[in-house]
């Protein structure tokens, strides 16, 4: 029953906040928060009113160590060696690179989002936010849209023009498995099976 | 011979202009050759044709021969003919997409399956000719415009290809990132690579370069070495041409000086000195700087600082504008001119400090209602664009905003050329033409105050001219202006006062002349007086010598 009960969660959730302080993820991990908070609030509320305040408690707590998880997750593994890992699990490499790539450009296509959301608010179009927002979305999303696909294809002039997909690839840097990650895949296996025999047996 | 096209004529599917109309052009090893043109001479084509992804990659109809390093682009795939020429493209955005620099920097080699100690050895090659080696570990995204052009190029470097394109390098570049990526190319030429350059503001490239083609409709229309192409008649191609020839010609004059120095030494041995210097004078004193400052200015700006994750981009600027000023706003790229013209519709509010228009506070007025008074035209037409005809494009903010004038609307359609585009999509007419759409929609709300964001960047001549003949018209009837520009030749043209912002603080603030004559102020700003200033200043030093 371990991940039913608050105390268990907030032990696990204990753990990760080490982790994250450990590694000096602390000030990013509270700006992670701020944006999860909402909705972990909203859950937890939802929870309450519908079951009883502990479910409550129990399912915001779940959210925010799901979140964490994976915020360690992403802070830790960069894109380019989650793909690598990906291709030496046999995934052909136009589909890891998707997999890395598509992250890379979700700054740049906020930025753009922000230039566009800034021309429209400048031509007295009001999208501050609430309502407006919903009515005028053509104004937002047409030209994001528009923009997106232009630089989908330019992108892929760009990358046909240095080499994208064809056959004998090397890679600069690959990554082996070494001693360490030997270690933490039987840490993590064993925890996996401790916590699954409480939960079950 | 590494590049040569015969009689290539191309166009994209469903269109029926030909882009390429028989082009025939070879190029040499080792040469530099500056490719020009007006908007739609096809020079971008032509960079697509260098490496075959016209025709393959955008399919259409090709007809002619294409040869690069000899193998014909038709029987050759891209992943083939990309080891032998190299293009980096227009947008730098849009052609990096790794993780790091330097990941960007090896992806061509790592696709050629390149040994390790090879690819080790040409990164270092290329990074430290592009200067980039402090950068090695930056995601491309956070890096400047200026910088992002430079991993653009170096990823391209690595492959060492003999022939390298570069499409329009110069737009986004502030003068210093112009002045880095000159000396890149510099050195370039001196390892015996071969270079095209397509750019249509000469000035930047000319000195450079060992001969220039000119582009026009498809078709090679004049080529040679720099001086015999630019004596020559080329007036109707939408050239932008070097300023000292621009001022020589209005002189009467048909030499052809580059820089500075060869116009001096021009005018002494033609002994025309003193009646230059009387022209130049004269050209100065333009009506619009003999303006009578106005006691109650439309903006107000008081002591205003923003910060932005958790830098301080604006510390402290003060700022007054009058009706009837146009003020250009000048600066290196990240000094803070983008977030300070986004304060004068309150799209941004200030942290410290606070801003008038027309006597409002910003920080308690909507946006909405702020675009009433202040119109902007930004550098990028596409982040607005949605309406499905231009009509209702350039009616959008007017019909929100009222008042709706139709009469107004109707002359502004006529002035930027409209008429026959208004019931096409916008987004089906060229650059140029979306630029003006955008100046229209700006304009047809009737604001008080203007703001052009860098109003020549990657736009040709004619349509340069276009801009001039508006900015004088709108100063005619009263209105206010800011251009954002690294132009200077046009800021020093159009402006009557200059700001200049470094780091985020305003450090000069007066007419164009006296900014230029602070040599401490300009070299902080990263900034060059125009030619045509260091011009006078040397046929004065001239007169006090003698």
């Amino acid at each position: 029953m371990i991940f039913n009960h608050w105390s268990s969660l907030a032990a696990s959730l204990g753990i990760l906040a080490v982790i994250v302080l450990f590694l000096h993820l602390g000030r990013p991990w509270l700006h992670f928060l701020k944006n999860l908070g909402f909705a972990g609030l909203t859950f937890f509320i939802i929870a309450w009113l519908a079951f009883d305040l502990i479910t409550g408690i129990v399912s915001g707590l779940r959210l925010l160590t799901i979140g964490t998880v994976f915020f360690l997750f992403f802070q830790t593994t960069s894109p380019g060696m989650l793909s690598n890992a990906l291709l030496k699990m046999g995934i052909p490499y136009p589909f890891a690179f998707v997999l890395s790539a598509s992250m890379q450009f979700v700054p740049v296509l906020i930025r753009r989002a922000r230039n566009i959301r800034d021309a429209q608010r400048a031509r007295g179009i009001p999208i501050e936010g609430g309502l407006g927002t919903l009515l005028h979305l053509p104004a937002l999303a047409g030209p994001l849209l528009i923009q997106a696909f232009t630089f989908a294809d330019e992108l892929a002039e760009a990358m046909e023009a240095r080499g994208f997909g064809i056959s004998g690839r090397s890679f600069r840097n690959e990554p082996r498995f070494r001693w360490m990650d030997w270690v933490a895949v039987a840490i993590s296996l064993a925890a996996l099976t401790i916590v699954l025999s409480i939960q079950f047996l | 011979m590494i590049l040569r096209f015969e009689g290539v004529s191309y166009s994209y599917p469903g269109v029926d202009t030909p882009a390429l109309d028989g082009l025939d052009l070879t190029l040499h090893p080792g040469e530099s050759v500056l490719v020009a043109g007006a908007s739609g001479s096809g020079k971008s084509t032509f960079c697509r044709a260098c490496i075959g992804l016209v025709p393959h990659f955008h399919h259409g109809r090709l007809t002619g021969r294409v040869l690069v390093d000899g193998l014909d682009t038709r029987q050759y795939p891209v992943c083939e003919l990309f080891r032998h020429a190299g293009l980096v493209f227009q947008n730098p955005d849009a052609q990096l997409f790794n993780q790091t620099v330097e990941s960007e920097l090896t992806y061509g080699l790592e696709s050629l399956g390149m040994a390790p100690s090879e690819i080790e050895k040409r990164l270092a090659w290329a990074s430290n000719l592009t200067e980039l080696d402090s950068l090695m570990e930056r995601p491309p995204h956070t890096l400047s415009g200026g910088e992002k052009q430079r991993v653009a190029l170096a990823a391209i470097l690595t492959l060492r290809p003999r022939l390298l394109i570069l499409d329009e390098p110069f737009t986004h570049l502030d003068p210093e990132g112009t002045e880095a990526l000159r000396r890149i190319l510099r050195t370039m030429r001196s390892e015996g690579i071969t270079l095209i350059i397509v750019e249509h503001r000469l000035h930047e490239i000319i000195d450079d370069v060992d001969r220039i083609v000119v582009f026009h409709g498809g078709k090679n229309v004049a080529e040679g070495p720099p001086r015999q192409v630019l004596s020559a008649d080329i007036s109707t191609y939408g050239l932008n041409l070097p300023p000292m020839i621009r001022l020589f010609r209005t002189f009467g004059l048909n030499q052809t000086p580059f820089n500075v120095d060869e116009a001096l030494e021009n005018l002494k041995t033609q002994n025309l000195i003193a009646p230059f210097s009387f022209h130049l004078s004269e050209q100065m004193s333009n009506p619009s700087s003999a303006l009578t400052a106005n006691p109650s200015p439309i903006v107000e700006a008081e002591n205003i600082w923003f910060n932005y994750e958790g830098r301080n981009v604006l510390r402290g600027v003060h700022l007054k504008l009058h009706k009837g000023e146009c003020v250009a706003l000048l600066g290196r790229n990240g000094a803070g001119k983008t977030t300070l013209i986004k304060h004068l519709n309150g799209l941004l509010k200030p942290h410290q400090g606070f801003l008038r228009i027309f006597g409002r506070d910003t920080r308690k007025t909507p946006v909405s209602e702020l675009s009433r008074h202040v119109g902007f035209v930004w550098q990028n037409p596409n982040d607005q664009l949605f309406r499905p005809t231009v009509r209702e494009e350039v009616l959008t903010g007017t019909k929100i905003l009222h008042p709706y004038d139709p009469v107004w609307c109707d002359e502004l359609f006529n002035r930027f050329g409209l008429l026959p585009l208004l019931d096409r999509s916008p987004f089906s007419l060229s650059e140029g033409q979306k630029k003006r759409v955008s100046f229209a929609a700006a304009l047809a709300a009737k604001p008080d105050l203007i703001v052009l964001d860098e109003p020549t960047a990657g736009l040709d001549e004619p349509f340069r001219r276009e801009l001039t003949g508006f900015i004088s018209q709108l100063q005619k009837k009263g209105g206010t202006i800011v251009l954002v520009t690294h132009d200077l030749e046009f800021a020093a043209e159009h402006a009557n006062r200059w700001l200049v912002l470094s780091e985020g603080q305003m450090i000069a603030d007066g007419p164009p002349d006296e900014v230029m004559a602070n040599s401490t102020v300009m070299a902080k700003a990263g900034l060059r007086p125009t030619q045509r200033f260091q011009l006078t200043q040397a046929i004065k030093h001239l007169g006090e010598k003698n």
